[in-house]
Parts: C-alpha cells; structure tokens; sequence
C-alpha cells in the first residue's frame, strides 16, 4: 500500500515537473482553459443577473394581478372602468396609465411614467414591488397638479430634493412636474429594477394629454374572470396576466440560450484545445510512459497519473477562469439588459447580484469538460505496452491509420448530427446538439486533410522558402501525431468566429435589404398619443407639388391570451406593400386586399405555428373574430408579431377611423428640404407630430441592429481570442518540442536564418491550414446559425451572405496567431547554443 | 608543433562552464586526411572538443582555426557557412530527421549547399550503395536498425564532400560487433573521400587504426605516442 503510493507521488511529480519544465505550454494551456470557462462563466453570470432584473421588473409592475382588462385599439376608455365599478358588482380592480418619457436633465435617459390611483393601489402592487418612501404624502399626490413621486436614487442623481420641480419630455414639449415624494423598491436585491415615476391617473392623463388609460388591473378568481368575459365590454379584452408577456418571455429565453449557446461554443472551442494539449502532452512522453510499463507502474496509475494532471490544469484554469468570468460579466450584464431592455421590453432595469450557483455550474462545467477531454489521451497513455517506446516512424502511422479512421467516423456523426437537426423542428436545445456534431464532423476531417494540404504546398512554400520551406511542409505532413489534432482543434476554434461572424454579417445585409423593401416611402409621419390624422390632412399632403402619393397606417398594440401582437393596418402608397413574402402564395397580397384575410410577421407565424389558410383570433370592437391567415411576409421589425391588413378591413371591424401614420412619396426630382417644409406646415405647429426621412428610420434601425449584435459580437472577439491562444498554444508546444531537430539541422549547417524561416514557414503553414479548413467548417456553422438557430430562437428567417471579409479574418486570425507563436521558438532556436541543445536533448 | 597546412588547429583553447574547466590550455594540430581518436572517459571533455572544433560550441579562451581560418570572429551564420561547406557530423544518436526519408537525410547537406536534386539523388545512391544500404533509400530512419541509422549517418555526413568529418560516439549506442562494423564503415569510407577524421570515443578498438590518438586528462590534452 506504501509502495503504491510512494509510486503514485512520484509519478505525480514526475507530471507536475513535465509542466513545470515547459511554463509556456502549461501557461497557455491554463489560459486556453481559462478563457473558455470565463465565457461561459461570464455569460451565465451576466444572463443570470438580467432574467432576475427583468423578472423583479416584471413582479414589480405586474404585483399581485391576475388578469388586465386592455383595450382593442390599444388603450381603454375611462369610462369602462368606470362602468366596470359602479355597474358590476365589487372586483378588486386598479386602473394603470403607462408610458415611456425622458427627463430633459438627463434626455438620454427613459424612464416609465406609471399612472395610478393610490388609493386602489395597495392591494396591487403597494406591498409587493414598490412603496412610497418615507415622509411622502399621499394625499398631495393625488390632489396637487404636476405632483409625482421620483425614485430616490434618481432624485440624487439630478441633483434635486423632495418638492423639487424637473422636466419631462413628453410628445417633444417639456412637462414639468414637482417630487413629492419617493418611490422605493422593496425586493430584496441592492439592486434591481429601477422604479417608475408614480402620478396619479388623472396627473398621468394630464401630463401625457390622454383621456384613456393603458389596462386595468385586476385581482379576480376564474369565475370573476368568467362574468367579466361575458360582458362583453365595448373595445376591451380581458387576459390573464401571465400571458402578457410571454411572447417577451419566450423571446428573452430565446436569448439566453442564444448567448450560453455561444458562450457553450467557446468553451467548446476551450475543450478542444484541452484535448489538443493533453494529446500532445501524451504523445511527448510516450517513451517515458513506456519506461515506466516497464518498470511496473499498472495501467490504471498511468491513467489516474495524466487524468491528475489534467485535474491539477483543470482546477487552475477554472480558477482563473471563474475569476475573469466575474469580471467578465460586469461589462456583459449591461449589453444584455440594454439589448433585451431597450429593444423588447421598453424599460429600463439595472443588474442584480447573480445566483451563487452559477459559480458552481462554471467549477464543475470546467473540470468536467477538463476531464472530459483529456480522457481521451488518458486512456491513450495508459494503453501503453513496456516496448511502446514505439518509434516516431510507428507512432506516425499509427496516427495516420486514425486520421484515415476519424475521416470514415465523420459519416455517421454527420448522419446524428442530421439526425438531431431535422428533429429539433421546434427545439433550440436540438439544434445546438446538431450544431455541436455538425462540428465534430468538420474537426475529424480535418487531420486527413493537412497531410494532404501539407503535400500539396510543399513545391508552394519550397518555391517561397527554399530547402526551409520544403523542410516545413515535409515536416507538417510527416508530424501527423502533432499537427493533426492541434489543427482540428485550430479549424473548430477559427471557425466558430468566422461562423459568427458570417451570421452577424448575413443578418445585417437581410435588415438593410429589409429595410429597403419594407420602407418605400421617403417621409413618415406620426402622430403620438390619441390625436390622429384624418382624410384633410392626407388631401393637403397630395396637394404640395413634388409629393407624388401616400400610405396611410394605423397602428395598434392588441392584447391576446398569448401576448401582445401589432396590427398594422395600411392604405398603402404608389410603391405597395412593401412585403416580402416568406409564407403563402404570389396571390396573398391580392387576397388580403379583398379582405380574404390578414398576413402576419415571420415571427408570429412561428411562434403561434400559424400556417396560410389557419385562423387568427383577434380581439374586436365586436368581440373576438378568426381571421384567415393568408401568408407570412418579413419582418423584423417586431419580435411579439406583427399582423397586416388593409385600412378598410380594420375600420370596418375596430369601428376606427383614426390614422397614426403617414408615408409621403416624393418624386425624384423634388427638392426634399423645400417639400419637407411644406409638410410640416400642413400639420402646423403644436401638433405631437414625428417626421422622420427614410434615410434617418434605416440608420436609426441598423444601429440598432448593430447595438443588438454588440453582445454576439463580443462573444465573437471573446471566442477569437480563446482560438488564438490555443493556436499560440499548440504551434508553440509543436516548434519547443523539435528543438533536437532544429538543433542537428543547425549543425548540418542549416544558417540562422533558414532556422527562422524554417520555424515560422512550419508555425505559418499550421495556421493556413486552420484558417483554410475553418472556411467551409464556418460557412455551414453560419448556415444552421441562420437557418436553423435563429428561426427557432427568433422566428426571424434570411439569406445567408458569404462575404469574403469574416473569411480573410478567419483565416488572418489563424496564420497571425501561428506565425506570432513561431517567433519565440524562432528566435530560442537560434539563441541557444546548438551543443548545449543537443546536449540538453 | 605547428604546421601550416592544418585542417584543424587548436590554439590555447580553455572552455569552462561556470567555475567548472572542462578543457585547459588544449592546442593541437591535425593534418588533411588524418584519422585522429579522441580518448578518455565519461565526462572529460571529449564531445566538448569535438563541439568546439565544429563550432557549435564557442571556447572561453584560445582559438580555433579550421582549414586556416579561425572561427574566432566569425558569426552565426558565417559559422553555419562553415559547417555546411566544411564538416560532416556524426553523433552518438545518429540524430537523424525523423521526418525525412534515408536518402531525403543524406541529400540534406548537399540541399543546404545549392546541390540539384538530381545530384543529390545520385550521390546519396552512390553512398548508400557503399555503405550497402542501396534498398533503404525510401524508407523512414526509424524503420531501420541502429547501425543501419549509424551508416545512413556516415552517408550524411560524407554527401556534401566535406573536408573533415567529426564523430561524436558514433559506436556508443550499438553492439560490439555493429559497432567494429561501423567503426571500420566510417574509416574506410573517410580515407575513401580523403577527409580528415576525428573521432571522440572511449572505446580502446578503435585505436589501433587511428593515425593519432589523443588524450584528454584533468582538462588537459595529450597526445599519445604511436
């Protein structure tokens, strides 16, 4: 028993000094490691924190409701409500008015107007999600002008005390308003979500020049619920709290596992170079493991022997990792919540602390994977005979025989992998684990394939190189045991940036192509609030020379059991619809302009599963109507869905002839600034009238998009920067070990400078290689990316664009990487003397 | 004793690792086409000398001159110049590339000196076919036995025409009877090509062939009398 372990401390040792010996491999193996569990940490961390906020936001607004009574057209009349407590016996019910202003001392800054009536407020949300704070007077809330009540910390931030008077920008006018108290949120977070400012209804009303309110909310059991369903209230619905926001919720899922999926591809791309190292680490030590068969050490103690090691690397490397996770999340969480916060959710919410089992998921994540991957080299020691001192020349065809052998295995992981693709119809988590095999198929071709590659430009780099170069493709080829794994786990790490990278680009061409079929005028004009055009003004438009036509839109925001959906109801212009159709037949514009039906979003029509020719319901002013659904057009403008008809199909059916939007067309040759004037003059001054110019909705919408991407992009340079040191890693590990080599090529003759080209022409060519095979591996990781994983994430549907720049960088990121690393291997091969090298050897 | 057409000439050589001297006040002078034997035992500084005379080493004192010149001076590349036009090795463990075929080894040095392929094809033959390994041309080094590697190492170290070949324990890693065989191999094939051999060995066989026999002790170099 002392023996054995006696034996296994030594062997312990031995591996430690292995590394110890070699502080760059051990240095950039831990930091490969490193990084991809920071990622993944950081991110979980990050996603953690904003599900929390948005879920403490979401309690605090909601609070204890069952059920919202909201309007068809969007808002609900006063006068339901009212109808609602005096006529219908006694419900618990609390009228809401909600709306996004600006503060004009910080106009950068959104915040959420929440109209209430304190009095009824208690039993909603005054003691689950926020209270006024201390000293504040209800009673001046309600009964004085402009009174409001300002989170604290808010208040500080402007510099202001209580019964200070600020500006809201509302509608383009400033509204001022006076802080009569403070607004506190009682969850149990330092931080969190950020409180609204609280008016009464009728303040709330005033300030937003409205006579309406956003819903009612209501506290009912389901017979309640019943009974008020069966009123049948004019222009109102009723839905279950719940189901307000699940089209956000699932988009917000969606996200997330958008981001650990990406975060998961880097610590992959991390695993990959874990198995690279420990493979390589195996493979240099072959002779001393076959020395120590011989000398009595069993199989299962060479095995616990390197799985140790990579236990010890593991648990370092997690270590670090968990720690520039942390760090990593603080700058992630803030994308996540402005990305979600501003483009779906339309609030503003602030980071909360994470779940401390987050951490434990990083710790076990990281050596799991760790001891994962290095399982497979483990087992390859501990496979060694006594007489395994196997020759190099044995050893490289042993690798080659494997490599022809991994080529055949890339068949049936392709099959699982489309397998897993075509039965992940609805499943995001499917489609990754089809991503993930659709990637261990490119990685096993990967060895076969730079041998060849390797032979085919040795005459290339003989040409560029001479006798060096020559020297480096033979050696490349010929080093299989050494250059095939690092290269597959290379190809897998390039390819994951430029498969993103070819995602992010791809969307962005789809948007702007979007953009430019879907905005076919060159002015738009709206109007906020419950003011609206009307036919005079569509008259006068036509009138101004220049002005070639116009569309007319009214928007709406409807509730439904599942979420709430925007209905773009248009009177379209001289260019059309605008809608490309990805759903339907050629004939379904034609059809819904003979109000046969409606088309809806991309994204509706696949989170509802909605085919042509199935039925939408839609809540009207006479009640719920199916409508047929005769196509799916794109869109990306809305994740909850949006759906289009004619002008006169909702008139007849919302008994509403208000029209929030306008499009102008103008001729081409018309002086734009002039016709712009003339615009602004029809609506004359004082009117909450927008105009926006075509030019400004597609810059204003592709940064958008590009603040959306921020987050991917982000992971991109993270992955990138995980993939460049493993391939500093790996090409560095390669060029140390054949010092020997260098060394007798040295005495041969072979002149500092040939040592040099020869290091870096090796190193360079490793790199090409990567690059090389990462273009096609990323070319189809981009593919499923877009054609499976956002569909099933977003419902978003678009072309995929290979353009040739994520392509250079892939492959720029690869060779610079190699040749980086090749430099101090270069420059330690030239500088030690050739004896001392041979001697240390 | 001096003599003015020395292939290799030590003069005062003193080289020392840290506080440790491993050669002291060594001078020495051989002649074209000597076959000259380096004795002594593990440790004494055998390999050092043969490194310092083929320049991978640099002395801490004296100097060394090879065909007249003296690498003193001279640089990295000047001295990789050197021995890729001037010397041939021969190392204990044949130290060949792993990753080149025979014949691809022993055109090596003809490849570093701007030889054709086509002469390089031919004069590998011609060496491979002396030194009875013409079948063994394709194949990989470490397909083939200790002493067949040790001739495939003569081939190299004779392929580019050097005018002093330098063998470091070239029998220390092979059996008796290879080792006599190879031993023989080199002399012969040197004596053939008319280069200059020196041999470090502590094997006592050898000398009885060898033109001069040197010895090192406590540092220090003497020659043995015929």
């Amino acid at each position: 028993m002392n023996g054995i372990q006696v034996r296994s401390g030594l062997l312990a040792r031995s591996g430690l000094r292995f590394y110890w010996r070699r502080p760059w491999q051990l240095c950039l193996a831990v930091s490969g490691i490193a990084l991809g569990v920071a990622v993944y940490v950081g991110v979980d961390l990050a996603n953690d924190s904003a599900r929390r906020a948005f879920q403490l936001t979401s309690d605090l607004v909601t609070g204890s409701t069952t059920h919202h009574l909201m309007g068809t057209r969007g808002e609900i009349a006063d006068s339901i409500y009212r109808t609602l407590r005096m006529e219908h016996g006694p419900v618990r019910a609390a009228p809401v008015i909600e709306a996004e202003v600006r503060l004009s001392r910080l106009p950068g800054r959104v915040l959420t107007l929440m109209g209430v009536d304190p009095l009824e407020e208690s039993g909603f949300r005054g003691f689950s999600g926020f209270v006024p704070g201390r000293g504040t007077d209800l009673t001046r809330l309600i009964v004085e002008p402009g009174a409001v009540l300002a989170p604290a910390p808010l208040l500080e931030e402007m510099g202001l005390e209580l019964g200070s008077e600020f500006g809201l920008l509302i509608g383009g006018e400033t509204r001022s308003v006076r802080a009569v108290g403070t607004v506190l949120v009682t969850s149990s977070a330092d931080e969190g979500p950020t409180a609204p400012l609280i008016a009464d209804i009728a303040t709330a009303q005033e300030l937003l020049g409205r006579a309406s309110l956003s819903r009612v909310d209501l506290i009912l059991d389901e017979a309640q619920a019943e009974r008020i369903r069966a009123l049948g209230l004019p222009n109102a619905t009723l839905v279950p709290a719940e189901g307000r926001n699940a089209a956000f919720d699932e988009l917000a899922r969606a996200f997330r596992i958008n981001l650990t999926a990406l975060s998961l591809l880097a610590l992959l791309v991390g695993v990959f170079l874990i198995y690279a190292t420990m493979s390589f680490a195996v493979v240099q030590r072959r002779v001393t493991f076959g020395v120590l068969r011989a000398i009595g050490v069993s199989r299962r103690q060479l095995l616990t022997g390197v799985m140790g090691e990579a236990l010890v690397l593991g648990t370092l490397a997690t270590t670090a990792g968990i720690l520039l996770g942390q760090q990593l999340a603080e700058g992630l969480v803030d994308l996540i919540l402005r990305t979600i916060g501003d483009l779906y959710f339309e609030s503003s919410v602030s980071a909360v602390t994470p779940s401390p089992t987050i951490y434990w998921r990083g710790i076990a994540l990281g050596l799991g994977m760790t001891l994962l991957a290095a399982a497979a080299p483990a087992l390859d020691a501990a496979r060694s005979t006594p007489n395994s001192a196997m020759s190099r020349a044995a050893l490289e065809r042993s690798t080659r025989r494997l490599a022809l052998r991994a080529t055949w295995l890339a068949l049936p992981a392709a099959a699982v992998a489309t397998i897993l693709l075509l039965m992940s119809s609805r499943s995001l988590v499917l489609a990754f684990a089809g991503l993930f095999f659709v990637i261990a198929t490119g990685a096993l071709l990967v060895p076969v394939a730079t041998r060849l590659l390797a032979r085919l430009a040795e005459p290339l780099v003989e040409w560029g190189f001479g006798i060096s170069g020559s020297l480096a493709a033979r050696g490349m080829a010929a080093s299989l045991s050494r250059t095939g794994v690092a290269t597959a786990a290379l190809s897998v790490a390039v390819a994951t940036v430029v498969g993103i990278g070819l995602m992010i680009g791809s969307f962005r061409i789809s948007v702007e192509e979007w953009l430019t079929g879907t905005l076919t005028a060159d002015v738009y004009v709206n109007i906020d609030g419950e003011q609206f055009f009307d036919d005079s003004h569509r008259d006068a438009l036509s009138a101004i020379p220049g002005v070639r036509g116009s569309s007319q839109t009214r928007f709406v925001r409807l509730p439904t059991a599942a979420g709430e959906v925007s209905l773009r109801a248009l009177d379209p212009g001289p260019d059309g619809w605008g809608v490309r159709m990805t759903a339907g037949s050629t004939e379904a514009v034609a059809r819904m302009e003979s109000a046969e039906g409606v088309l809806v979003s991309e994204p509706l029509a696949f989170h509802r599963q909605l085919q042509p020719g199935d039925d939408l319901i839609l809540p009207t002013a006479s009640g719920e109507q199916a409508f047929t659904v005769l196509g799916a057009f794109r869109d990306y403008s809305s994740n909850g869905g949006t759906v289009l008809m004619p002008l006169s199909v909702y008139r007849s059916h919302w008994a509403d002839d208000g029209i929030n939007g306008i499009g102008v067309y103008l001729d081409d040759e018309t002086d734009r600034e002039t016709v712009l004037g003339e615009i602004r003059r029809v609506f004359g001054a004082g009117t909450p009238v927008r105009f926006r110019s075509n030019d400004f909705i597609r810059e204003r919408s592709m940064s958008i998009f590009d603040r959306t991407f921020r987050i991917t992009e982000v992971l991109r340079i993270l992955a990138g920067v995980v993939a460049f040191l493993g391939l500093a890693s790996a090409v560095m590990s390669i060029e140390l070990e054949r010092g020997r080599e260098l060394a007798v090529l040295r005495a041969l003759g072979l002149r500092p400078r040939q040592v040099r080209a020869l290091t870096l022409a090796q190193t360079g060519l490793l790199g090409l290689a990567a690059g090389l095979f990462a273009i096609p591996l990323g070319i189809v990781m981009a593919a499923l990316l877009i054609q499976v994983i956002n569909v099933r994430s977003f419902g978003w549907s678009m072309d995929l664009e290979i353009a040739s720049q994520p392509l250079a960088l892939g492959v720029v990121l690869a060779l610079s990487a190699a040749v980086l690393a090749g430099i101090y291997p270069a420059v330690r091969a030239v500088r030690t003397g050739v004896a001392g090298q041979l001697r240390e050897e | 004793m001096q003599n003015a057409d020395s292939h290799i000439r030590l003069i005062g050589v003193k080289k020392s690792y840290g506080d440790h001297v491993v050669l002291e006040e060594c001078g020495l002078d051989i002649l074209p086409g000597e076959f000259v034997v380096v004795v002594g035992r593990s440790g004494s500084g055998k390999s050092t000398l043969l490194n310092l005379i083929g320049g991978l080493d640099r002395p801490t004192a004296g100097d060394v001159e090879l065909l007249g010149q003296s690498l003193a001076g001279l640089s990295e590349d000047e001295l990789s110049r050197v021995r890729c036009r001037r010397l041939g090795f021969v190392f204990q463990f044949f130290n060949l590339i792993p990753t080149l075929t025979v014949a691809e080894n022993v055109r090596l040095p003809m490849a570093l000196n701007g030889a054709s392929r086509a002469e390089g094809i031919q004069r590998a033959d011609l060496l491979l076919g002396e030194l009875g390994l013409d079948e063994c041309g394709s194949r990989f080094p470490e397909e083939l036995s200790g002493g067949e590697q040790q001739r495939v190492a003569i081939a190299r170290a004779l392929s580019h025409k050097p005018d002093i070949v330098l063998a470091d324990e070239p029998t220390g890693n092979l059996d008796l009877e290879t080792a006599e065989e190879v031993l023989a191999l080199l002399e012969q094939t040197c004596r053939r090509h008319r280069a200059t051999l020196v041999m470090a060995t502590h094997s006592r066989e050898v000398l009885g062939t060898a033109d001069r026999v040197f010895t090192i002790r406590a540092a220090r170099i003497h020659e043995e009398p015929p």
